[in-house]
């Protein structure tokens, strides 16, 4: 394979909260390639967002602060590198694109105004340039009209609409990793679907790679190449996304796909995953997984199991997935079937 | 067949818009816009749209929590509209609500045991705090939860478990007709299993009715035994959810259905990709409503509004192309 655009490795990022420390990110590898989609998906409060805050370096801090590990870009490690510099690769080389569009646009400034400011900062550019380029952006992410809408202010325009306008922002620099977290969650399926065929052609035509953050595995199958799965701080599957949705083998992954309803597979009862996700300030010891895993044994409530490879280059963090495979084998259902034993 | 528990005819609401300093009604948004359906008694009709297509409001108008501002709802062969404050009362009974939020729709100052407790009060169903709290502690059980949860507040709980008080609530009434609002979109994805096995549980075993509204498509199609599409304030489509899935008719449902992303990477979906934002219920487009979008409009969708008819056998759609 390519060398690599962007290597995460034991990552560590906490927040020193007054009830104790969150262990939001807690050793968190994974490497995106030029040109690929990396899907990160998990439940909420998983630490996603907070691993794509590490590598901007956006991290609120105080409370929060990147503890250990490397995130490695163009050469560099982006832990150790002064804000001078990492401000020059925010926006340039790595930009982001939010959920909630809104939060990030300023209301009393037009887009224009808004995607011109960031061409300016980055290209040196004067001002009639910048916004023949904004409007030649907007037209490329879609937006009707784009003379008028340029001078329109956040407010005036549809919640997809918002999100062209971030992504057109985002891509004004031509960067190399574009980071999304969670951009369509906020919008309809028909607008969703507009979102993520322009982000496709877009990938296509800049040659980028794209972080994709979502909880919505529909969402994942259809953007991503490799997909990262994360629970409670960690990834606990790694792999490509063929082998990830035929070939699930942590429990937590093959849990989340059979409790979700499939169009095109009638079942009467879906597979829920017992419990819910426990809190970062009260993890168990061992398994961070044991107390809704139904394969939970000895071990697991006392040693963490490694991020090890099943089968090259399927990364699996569980003490038992052979057990599972053999379970798969069998055809039994894993969560209806068993209930967690304690 | 079995009987119609609900129906709803010609159902409006609309909201009047006031601008100016005398608060004038400048306008009127038109939420739900001549609407018609019946629920069964004992299945799930699944009532699916976009954000801001009507969904909620016609849920809201069916109990009577929102005056309407046209059409009939008739509740076992009764109409809801006419009823006084005692008869609208009893039949509040029947007919529950379960709510998109599970943190915003429980008092966070009152116990588990009140909260599911209150309307076994409201409906004077119990004499004394003994008997209301033996019928908690059956009702928390009906919904997977023991007893030691009674005296605690709904901050202590996880979003899975304070919708399952939502739906404890509800059910403590012996209710027929439940009416779940995206009783799922809040949770977790591996929580929302849960929360849709509960459901399917109960209805089973109390024989109850739901008219489930969701914006996700695999949900409704899990769960419902027919499924209403709707479209800025119309129904556009509506009958068997097999047929929906396999069959469907109208533009707008075939749109909606290419739209969703399925957890299957190997299929590489013909997608049929709108242009454009769902317009505004304020002043919403003329003749069929779904025509500035729509790819297959022609001559008569600016202008005529196309009839809610029936195109097959209990398969209704409203499209000026079942005529061409
Ligand atoms: N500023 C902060 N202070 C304290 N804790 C924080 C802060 N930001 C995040 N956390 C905690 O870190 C954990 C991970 O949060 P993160 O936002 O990364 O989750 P996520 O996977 O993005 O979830 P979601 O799907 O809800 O967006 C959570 O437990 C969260 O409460
Ligand atoms: N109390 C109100 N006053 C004025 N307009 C309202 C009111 N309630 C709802 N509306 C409007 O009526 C329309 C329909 O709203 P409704 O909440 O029924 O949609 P919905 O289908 O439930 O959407 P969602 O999926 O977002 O919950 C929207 O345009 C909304 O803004
Ligand atoms: S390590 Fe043990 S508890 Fe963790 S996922 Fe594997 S079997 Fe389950
Ligand atoms: S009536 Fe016309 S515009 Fe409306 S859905 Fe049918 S073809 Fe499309
Ligand atoms: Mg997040
Ligand atoms: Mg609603």
């Amino acid at each position: 394979m390519a060398e690599k655009l962007v290597e995460v490795k034991n990552l560590k990022t906490y927040f020193y909260v007054e009830e104790g420390v969150v262990k939001a990110v807690d050793g968190v590898d994974f490497e995106i390639y030029p040109g690929e989609t990396l899907g990160v998906v998990g439940e909420s409060g998983c630490g996603k967002s907070v691993t794509s805050l590490s590598i901007m370096r956006l991290v609120e801090s105080p409370p929060g602060r990147i503890e250990a590990g490397e995130i490695n870009f163009g050469g560099r490690d982006l832990t150790k590198i002064p804000e001078k510099e990492m401000r020059k690769i925010r926006g340039n080389d790595i930009s982001m694109i939010f959920q909630e569009p809104m939060t990030s646009l300023n209301p009393v400034y037009t887009v224009g105004d808004q995607i011109m400011e960031a061409i300016i900062l980055h290209k040196q550019v004067d001002r009639k340039e910048a916004r023949r380029q904004a409007i030649d952006m907007l037209t490329k992410v879609g937006i009707p009209l784009p003379e008028q809408r340029v001078d329109e202010y956040p407010h005036q325009l549809s919640g997809g609409m918002r999100q062209r306008v971030m992504i057109a922002m985002a891509l004004s620099c031509d960067p190399q990793l574009l980071i999304a977290d969670e951009p369509t969650t906020a919008l309809d399926v028909t607008i969703q679907a507009q979102i993520l065929e322009l982000m496709n052609s877009l990938k296509e035509s800049y040659g980028m790679s794209i972080m994709m953050i979502t909880h919505d595995l529909g969402v994942i199958a259809e953007v991503s190449d490799r997909v990262a799965v994360m629970y409670a701080g960690k990834v606990v599957e790694y792999t490509d996304v063929n082998t990830l949705f035929e070939d699930p083998k942590h429990p937590y992954t093959w849990g989340l796909m059979n409790s979700i309803p499939k169009l095109d597979k009638d079942v009467d009862r879906l597979e829920a995953i017992p419990g819910s996700v426990p809190s970062p300030l009260n993890f168990p010891d061992g398994c961070k997984f044991n107390t809704r895993c139904p394969l939970a044994e000895g071990k697991c409530y006392d040693q963490e199991p490694p991020l090890e490879d099943a089968d090259g280059n399927h990364m699996v963090r569980c003490w038992r997935y052979k057990d599972l495979e053999e379970i798969k084998k069998r055809g039994e259902r894993i969560y209806e079937d068993r209930g967690v034993q304690k | 067949m079995a009987e119609n528990l609900l129906e709803v005819n010609n159902l409006k609401k609309y909201f009047p818009v006031k601008a100016g300093i005398f608060k004038r009604t400048v306008d009127y948004v038109k939420a739900v816009d001549d609407i018609s359906f019946a629920v069964k008694k004992g299945e799930t009709l699944g009532l699916v749209g976009e954000s801001g297509c009507g969904k909620s409001t016609t849920g809201r108008t069916i109990l009577r929590l929102l005056e309407a501002t046209a059409g009939e709802v008739i509740f076992e062969g009764k109409s809801v509209m006419d009823l006084d404050k005692k008869d609208l009362r009893a039949i509040r009974r029947d007919m529950q609500i379960i709510f998109q939020d599970p943190y915003a729709s429980l008092n966070p100052r009152m116990t588990v045991a009140d909260i599911v407790g209150e309307p076994l009060i409201i409906h004077k169903l119990v004499e004394n705090k003994e008997e209301k709290n033996e019928r908690v502690k059956e009702i928390l059980e009906n919904v997977g939860m023991g007893e030691e949860y009674m005296n605690r507040y709904p901050h202590e709980f996880s979003g899975g478990q304070r919708q399952r008080i939502g739906v404890a609530r509800a059910l403590a009434v012996d209710p027929k007709l439940i009416i779940a609002d995206e009783p799922v979109s809040a949770l977790d994805v591996s929580v929302q299993a849960q929360v849709i096995n509960l459901l399917q549980d109960l209805q089973k075993e109390f024989g109850l009715t739901y008219l489930f509204i969701a914006h996700d498509l695999s949900v409704v199609k899990h769960i419902s035994d027919r499924v209403a599409v709707m479209y800025l304030g119309k129904i556009v489509e509506l009958t068997d959810k097999k047929e929906l899935f396999k069959n469907p008719i109208h533009p707008y449902t075939q749109s909606l259905l290419s739209a969703i992303p399925e957890a299957d990477p190997r299929k590489k979906k013909d997608r049929i990709i709108l242009e454009g934002d769902v317009p505004s219920p304020v002043d919403p487009p003329s003749g069929c409503r779904f025509h500035p979008r729509c790819p297959k409009a022609f001559d008569p969708c600016p202008k005529v509004e196309p009839e809610f008819k029936e195109y097959g056998a209990e398969h209704f759609v409203a499209c000026h192309l079942l005529d061409k």
